[in-house]
Order: C-alpha cells, then sequence, then structure tokens
C-alpha cells in the first residue's frame, strides 16, 4: 500500500513530508502484485507473465474477491463437505420420491402391533428407521420433513437479507433521518429474543401455516442483518472510489449498486449463511413447543416433540429426525464459517 | 446552455463563451464540527484558461484539496459547506444548479483524479470494465463497443499490451499504471477542466516525473484546463503555468513558477523555498519554517502566517493583509512584501 497524505504535519517538523526525494530508490516500473502460482517456471502464467508486455501468450490469472475465494473453497474439505451435504438434502426436499417409496401420510397403528400388543416398533427389515406413534413409517416421514426445514430457513434468510440489504445499504448510505428512524427501530426489535418473539408472534396467530412461522422468524432476524449491511457500507462509502465516482459524475443509485453493495455484501453473505441454520434450529424448536408448525405438517420439529416422552423407550424417535436437524444446521454452519474464511482476506 | 448541447460538446467542443475557462471569485468552506467550526478555505480567488496550467501548493491542511472538491460538488454536507463565493465554469455559477445538473458537469465538463489510485478504483471490478463504464451510463454504448473504448483510452494513457490487461483488476497494476488508468477515466468524457489532487505523491520518483509527463502531452492534445495540486515543489515547477500557494486556508501568493521559484514575494514562500533540501547542502541542518500551522478552527488574527513568520511585527497580527500586486501577473499577500522580494538569499537550485 501507499502512503496516504497525513491530516496536519507533527509541530516543529518540515512542512512537506514527502519533500525529501533519494534518486536510485526507483522500482521497477511494473511491479507484479498478482497472486498467481509461483513464479519459477518458463510458462508461468502468474504475475511474472504480466511484467513483460510481450509475454503475451501465456494465460493471466484473474484475480477478484470471488475469484481468490473460490480458489480457496474448492481446496477446502470444510467447504466441500457442507455443500455435498447441502446437495443431499436439497435434492431429498425437491425430490423425495427418489429416497423413499413410500408416503409419510400413509400410516397404519397395525404396523405397530407386536405379538398382540400395541407397542411403537423400532428399525427392522425394509423399515431402517421404524414407526412412530402412528405406525407411519419413520423413514419416509423423516425424509419428508426436509423440505419443510430448508424451505423455511432459505425463504426467511432470504427475505430477511432483501429487507436487511435495503434498509442497510439505503440508512449508511444517506443516513441521516433514515437512518436514525432504521437504526432504532432494528434496535428495538433486536432487543427482543429470537426464540420468545416467534412464541408471542405464532401465539396469536391461529393456524400456523409454513408462511406464518417463516413470517414470524423474520420479523425478529432482520435488524442483525441489517447492522451488518449498514456498518459494512459505513466503511464503503469512506472509500476513495466511491468519492472518484462521484467526481466523475455517478449518480447515487450507480454508487450503491457497482461500489457499495458489491464492496459490502460479503459480511451478509457469510452471515446469512449461518441464519439459515439458526433458523432451521428455531424453527424446530418452536415446534418443539408446540408454537410452531401444527400437523399434520411433515416436520423434524413435529417429529421430536412427538417422541418427548418417549425418549427413553423408543430412541429412535429422537435419534433419526434429531441426526437429520443437526447434520442440516452443521452443513450451513460449516458452509458459512467457509465463506468467512475465504471472503476475509485477512484470515487467508 | 442545456444539458442536451452539453453532451454534444464532446465532438465540437465550443470555445465562444466570453471570459475565463474557471472563475472562482471568493470561496469560502467551512466544516462544521462538534468542537467548533474549522475554516478549511477563506475566501479564494483564481482563474483557469484551457490550456492553461494551475498548481495549487500548500502543505496538508492548507485547504487545496478542499477547494478542488468544492469546485466538483463532492463535500460531505453535513459537515462541510460552501459558505460563500462562487465557482464559474464557463459563465455558470456551479454553486447554483441543482444536484441533478451539477452531476452531468462531474466528469463530462470538469473531471478529477485521486492521489491514491489504488484506494479510487472499485477492487471488484476490472479496470476495462470501470474505465468501460464511463461509456456505458453517459454515452449510451454496448459493452462490446465500450470495451473497445476502455482499450483506445488505455492505450492513449500508455499502458503497455492495453488489450491483454484490460481484463485486470486493480491490485494486479502497479502505482504508475493504476494512476494512468485513473486518468484514463478522468478523460474518457472529454472534459475541460482536470483536476489532479496530488496525482504522483503515491509513486516513486521516476514514475512520478512519467505521470507529469502524460498529463502535460494529454494536456496539450485535448487543450484542457489542468489544475494540479500538491505540496511537492519538485511536481510543479515543469508543467505549470502558474502558482498559488496556499496557507491557511488562504492563497497568499500567485505568479508565474519560475518568478517565485527565482524570487518568493511572501515570507511562507520563501520559507518553503529555504526548507527544500539540496545537494550542496550535504551534513548541515534542513531549514524546516519554524512551528506548525495554524489551527483552522482558531486562525491567527492579522496575517494567518505571522506567527511563523521572520519578517512579523506588529502590523500583521491586527491588520488582515490584502494581495497586493507585485507586478501584472503577481500577487503575495504580505505587508511587507517589498522586504521579502529584496531579501538576501542563497539561489536555488
Amino acid at each position: 500500500m501507499t502512503d496516504r497524505r497525513g491530516t496536519a504535519p507533527e509541530p516543529g517538523s518540515s512542512p512537506f513530508e514527502e519533500g525529501i526525494e533519494l534518486p536510485g530508490l526507483e522500482e521497477p516500473e511494473e511491479e507484479s502484485r498478482g497472486r498467481g502460482p509461483s513464479l519459477s517456471g518458463p510458462d508461468s502464467s502468474g504475475a511474472g507473465a504480466q511484467v513483460t508486455a510481450a509475454a503475451g501468450d501465456a494465460p493471466i490469472q484473474q484475480a477478484s474477491l470471488w475469484g481468490d475465494a473460490w480458489r480457496q473453497l474448492r481446496r477446502n474439505p470444510f467447504f466441500i463437505m457442507p455443500v455435498v451435504l447441502l446437495l443431499v438434502f436439497t435434492v431429498m426436499a425437491v425430490a423425495p420420491q427418489l429416497f423413499t417409496s413410500g408416503d409419510p401420510y400413509d400410516c397404519n397403528l397395525t404396523n405397530n402391533i407386536v405379538d398382540g400388543q400395541l407397542l411403537i416398533r423400532g428399525p427392522s427389515d425394509g423399515h431402517p428407521f421404524g414407526f412412530d406413534v402412528q405406525g407411519c413409517d419413520y423413514f419416509t416421514r423423516v425424509i419428508y420433513g426436509a423440505r419443510v426445514s430448508l424451505s423455511i430457513g432459505l425463504m426467511t434468510v432470504f427475505f430477511a437479507a432483501v429487507i436487511a440489504v435495503t434498509l442497510g445499504a439505503l440508512s449508511g448510505f444517506y443516513g441521516g433521518w433514515l437512518d436514525g428512524v432504521v437504526a432504532r427501530v432494528a434496535d428495538i426489535v433486536f432487543a427482543i429474543p429470537l426464540t420468545l418473539g416467534g412464541i408471542i408472534v405464532l401465539n396469536t396467530l391461529g393456524e400456523r401455516s409454513l408462511w406464518k412461522v417463516s413470517l414470524a422468524l423474520l420479523l425478529f432476524i432482520w435488524p442483525t442483518t441489517m447492522r451488518l449491511m449498514r456498518s459494512s457500507v459505513l466503511s464503503v462509502k469512506e472509500m476513495d472510489y466511491v468519492a472518484a465516482a462521484r467526481a466523475l459524475g455517478g449518480s447515487d443509485w450507480r454508487i450503491i449498486r457497482r461500489h457499495i453493495l458489491p464492496n459490502g455484501m460479503a459480511p451478509v453473505i457469510v452471515y446469512s449463511t449461518i441464519t439459515v441454520g439458526i433458523i432451521i434450529a428455531t424453527e424446530a424448536t418452536l415446534s418443539f413447543l408446540g408454537v410452531g408448525l401444527q400437523l399434520p405438517a411433515v416436520s423434524w420439529g413435529l417429529m421430536i416433540s412427538g417422541a418427548q416422552f418417549r425418549i427413553l423407550e423408543y430412541p429412535h424417535l429422537l435419534f433419526f429426525p434429531a441426526s437429520f436437524l443437526v447434520l442440516l444446521v452443521f452443513s450451513f454452519i460449516l458452509l458459512g464459517d467457509a465463506l468467512r474464511d475465504a471472503l476475509d482476506p485477512r484470515l487467508r | 446552455m442545456t444539458a442536451q448541447q452539453t453532451g454534444v460538446t464532446f465532438e465540437t467542443r465550443d470555445r465562444d463563451y466570453e471570459g475565463h475557462l474557471l472563475e472562482i471569485d471568493d470561496l469560502h468552506v467551512e466544516f462544521r464540527t462538534p468542537y467548533g467550526i474549522v475554516n478549511a478555505v477563506n475566501g479564494i480567488s483564481y482563474t483557469l484558461d484551457p490550456g492553461e496550467t494551475l498548481a495549487i501548493l500548500g502543505e496538508s491542511g492548507s485547504g487545496k484539496s478542499v477547494s478542488a472538491q468544492a469546485i466538483m460538488g463532492i463535500i460531505d454536507s453535513p459537515p462541510g459547506f460552501v459558505t460563500k463565493g462562487s465557482i464559474r465554469y464557463k459563465g455558470r455559477d456551479l454553486l447554483k444548479l441543482p444536484e441533478s445538473e451539477r452531476r452531468k458537469v462531474r466528469g463530462r465538463e470538469i473531471s478529477m483524479i485521486f492521489q491514491d489510485a489504488l484506494t479510487a478504483l472499485n477492487p471488484v471490478f476490472t479496470v476495462g470494465f470501470q474505465i468501460g463504464e464511463m461509456f456505458r451510463v453517459h454515452r449510451g454504448m454496448s459493452k462490446r463497443d465500450a470495451k473497445q473504448k476502455a482499450i483506445e483510452l488505455m492505450d492513449r494513457v500508455r499502458i503497455p499490451s492495453a488489450k491483454d490487461r484490460v481484463n485486470d483488476y486493480p491490485h494486479q497494476f502497479s502505482g504508475g499504471m493504476r494512476q494512468r488508468v485513473m486518468i484514463a477515466m478522468a478523460l474518457s468524457l472529454d472534459p475541460d477542466i482536470l483536476i489532479a489532487d496530488e496525482p504522483t505523491t503515491a509513486l516513486d520518483v521516476t514514475v512520478q516525473a512519467q505521470i507529469m509527463e502524460l498529463l502535460d502531452d494529454l494536456q496539450s492534445e485535448t487543450g484542457m484546463g489542468l489544475i494540479l495540486i500538491t505540496h511537492d515543489l519538485g511536481v510543479v515547477a515543469d508543467v505549470s503555468d502558474r502558482l498559488a500557494v496556499m496557507y491557511a486556508g488562504e492563497i497568499v501568493e500567485t505568479g508565474d513558477v519560475y518568478e517565485i521559484y527565482g524570487n518568493p514575494a511572501h515570507p511562507y514562500t520563501e520559507g518553503l523555498m529555504a526548507s527544500i533540501p539540496r545537494i550542496d547542502q550535504k551534513g548541515e541542518e534542513l531549514n524546516p519554517i519554524k512551528g506548525a500551522p495554524p489551527n483552522l478552527m482558531r486562525i491567527p488574527p492579522g496575517c494567518p502566517f505571522h506567527p511563523r513568520c521572520p519578517y512579523a511585527r506588529k502590523r500583521c497580527v491586527e491588520e488582515i493583509p490584502p494581495l497586493y500586486e507585485v507586478d501584472a501577473n503577481r500577487r503575495s499577500a504580505c505587508h511587507f512584501w517589498h522586504e521579502v522580494i529584496s531579501a538576501e538569499r542563497p539561489t536555488h537550485g
């Protein structure tokens, strides 16, 4: 990095910080800064190739925030692993028929009759996860449960991010009364715990659909993302390229779109990824507490809730949905961590 | 002149306005901070003609950058306010234009380059995209044409093998090359005035010379007026026609560069000249100007330079010196400029 001009010289010092120019210190005009592969080797495609203009044939390694991030991510097992898991979960949510031929609502209590007694049958041939209280095939239900968890998680976080980025960018960029209003509202909402807020809102709603649960969670999670976006915008706003864009006649909208958003989004993307996991866990919590989704919805939270008084007797009722839930949440958090490491150059 | 007509001047630049290209008159800029009012610019006036290079010299905090930002209209407000004066571009007072009109002036009519070209370029887009965007937005060109124009411009600012480098990101360029990219962007819309705010401060000495040479050449090609803001006396000498020395938000001396260098008519300019290290001075102590520049919240009464001035006497504390006419195109804001200009001093290299 180059020197920046100070605000004022120290008392007694020469008023011109850079008045003294020593000859003989010049560096080559083209100084390589590329982060490409090693400079050794005749056909190195890294920065070395850029130095001499004549060597134009060698492919030049592109380097950008996302390009560098991608190069780092694709070698990171802690990125590959959650991505593979999430792909599996996504397929499970979109097309559960690929995993099971059963119907989650095809329940028959006779399945649970063992030796003339009504029990809850555990894992057995053809039914790897056993049955639930109603005699439904538990494997089928767990597979179908992915759809609810994933859609509530992604939907809630997507809309929260849209609200947060819009409000955060506007209030960070323009400041003033808009910033004041947005920041205070966010502070108030921020003070309400997510689960408590969810319980209160969902208790007042009659029938609780997937949309309503999502909306209830959305109400309480946007402030954190908004504050993240806002602080990110505040720092990007002070960059010289924003001043330069303005000096070259850029409009506010163009400056926000071209300069503020691309440079300020990284923290929001990382945080939102982790938030998907948090939302999925919170949905399960609310369903477990009986204020989330309602039967006959198929949800891991509801399944865990149904297991709550039978855990010691029938541990499979808890184990399978809980394992899937943990794995899904874990994947999102791992993915968020990998993204954070890749997008923050200081952690490289 | 309407905005539409302004857009057309890209091809056929009109020179049929009366008077100066740019005329700054009694410009005042202040920053209202919680600790008090910072008087950054206190009544400066100057003019600029087509093809002319005006160098504004001053140390940090002398108001030279703020006055440039005031011309561009990019001072953050609040806290910054232009409280008085006028900035007339081709006769139009820019300060009286609405923001939407003002924005059309930026980039197209008056453009600006910054000190640190790395931070002045957006890190997430290629330089070709950033230069090309000027054409896409202001000229409505297609992506492909804009890229072609970007390559042309990169050639024009002498970036070697522009074609191969158009898809590179700013951090893949050296400091000098980045400044060339910045210059290419600033000149893309063929402005009448270019303001260069310390364009070479962040660069190596040899690269500084190349950039100054480039600016000089581009100026001869386009006939634009150039305002060169710097604190480096060396940068100024070769390329400037006129020099304005600023101190505490005021212009203290203006005139021909060589005349001022040869024989300063203001004690501050004299102090600056004396503080340049010289090769024949090896082993001797440097001669800095004693004391520190004033706090712009509490500018001393009378002449702002009097606490540090070897010529100071009672009159300097009581009476603000006007810009005295030294000769036809030379001014000095010193009551005792006669003494300063006739003082015995060693000749400067």
